[in-house]
């Protein structure tokens, strides 16, 4: 199939940012709800999809950026 | 979601891609969906659960002591409920905590109260930055923030 790769090195970044902006969503509400809740579950199967997400698409497009995480670190 | 649509009109519906790019849409709407009505709902006591919320009400609305009192709450004789203070509010807990560590260690002082403040400041910008990604990244999940015009942050 045809497509055009710079749109898809695109794609790539605006995954990889989204992956950075939700990435320390499980770790705030692990910290205030706990392992077990339903919300923290969540989180992690939604942080988890989108790291399988841009993995697939960075092996997809060869020319994306590297990968760069943004975790707020607690101090 | 955006991305979903745009690697799904390039690749087709049946791509593995395409898949992987719905299953992670879905996830994303359906955490914040859950976060915005357990929040809503108050039915979770974690208080950082509300200050997730309430992060992101705070990032477009005045702090307006008067004008947020929505529960027909019980008679509370509390300092913050004195003020008027939504009971959600940061200085609830922030006194709750602060005669709770009164009580342990004997005593208040300008260290330990400085501290304590110091930490509800640190969590409320933590929260604060996570909400304000989220609310960016989906603002149609929040169409109740979205029509406020922007306000400075005041905790």
């Amino acid at each position: 199939m045809n497509f055009d790769p710079r749109g898809f090195s695109e794609l790539t970044r605006k995954a990889t940012e989204m992956m950075s902006d939700t990435a320390d969503v499980p770790s705030v509400l692990r910290s205030r709800l706990g392992d077990q809740h339903e919300l923290t579950r969540a989180a992690d199967q939604m942080v988890a999809s989108v790291e399988i997400l841009v993995r697939e698409l960075r092996s997809f497009d060869t020319s994306a950026e590297p990968v760069v995480t943004d975790n707020y670190q607690d101090q | 979601m955006e991305l979903a649509v745009s690697i799904g009109s390039r690749l087709g519906s049946d791509h593995r891609l395409t898949e992987l790019a719905n299953t992670a849409a879905s996830n994303i709407d359906n955490t914040l969906r859950e976060v915005r009505n357990a929040a809503a709902q108050k039915q979770v006591s974690a208080p950082g659960l509300a200050g997730l919320h309430g992060a992101l009400q705070t990032a477009t609305l005045p702090v307006s002591p008067t004008e947020e009192i929505h529960d027909p709450a019980p008679v509370v004789t509390s300092f913050p409920s004195l003020a008027g203070l939504d009971s959600e509010h940061w200085l609830h807990a922030f006194v709750d905590e602060l005669l709770a560590q009164a009580r342990a260690s004997g005593g208040i002082t300008f260290e330990s109260t400085e501290r304590l403040l110091q930490q509800r400041k640190d969590e409320f910008l933590r929260d604060f930055l996570t909400a304000r990604r989220m609310y960016r990244a989906y603002p149609r999940l929040f169409p109740e923030i979205g029509d406020e015009p922007p306000q400075a942050i005041s905790p």
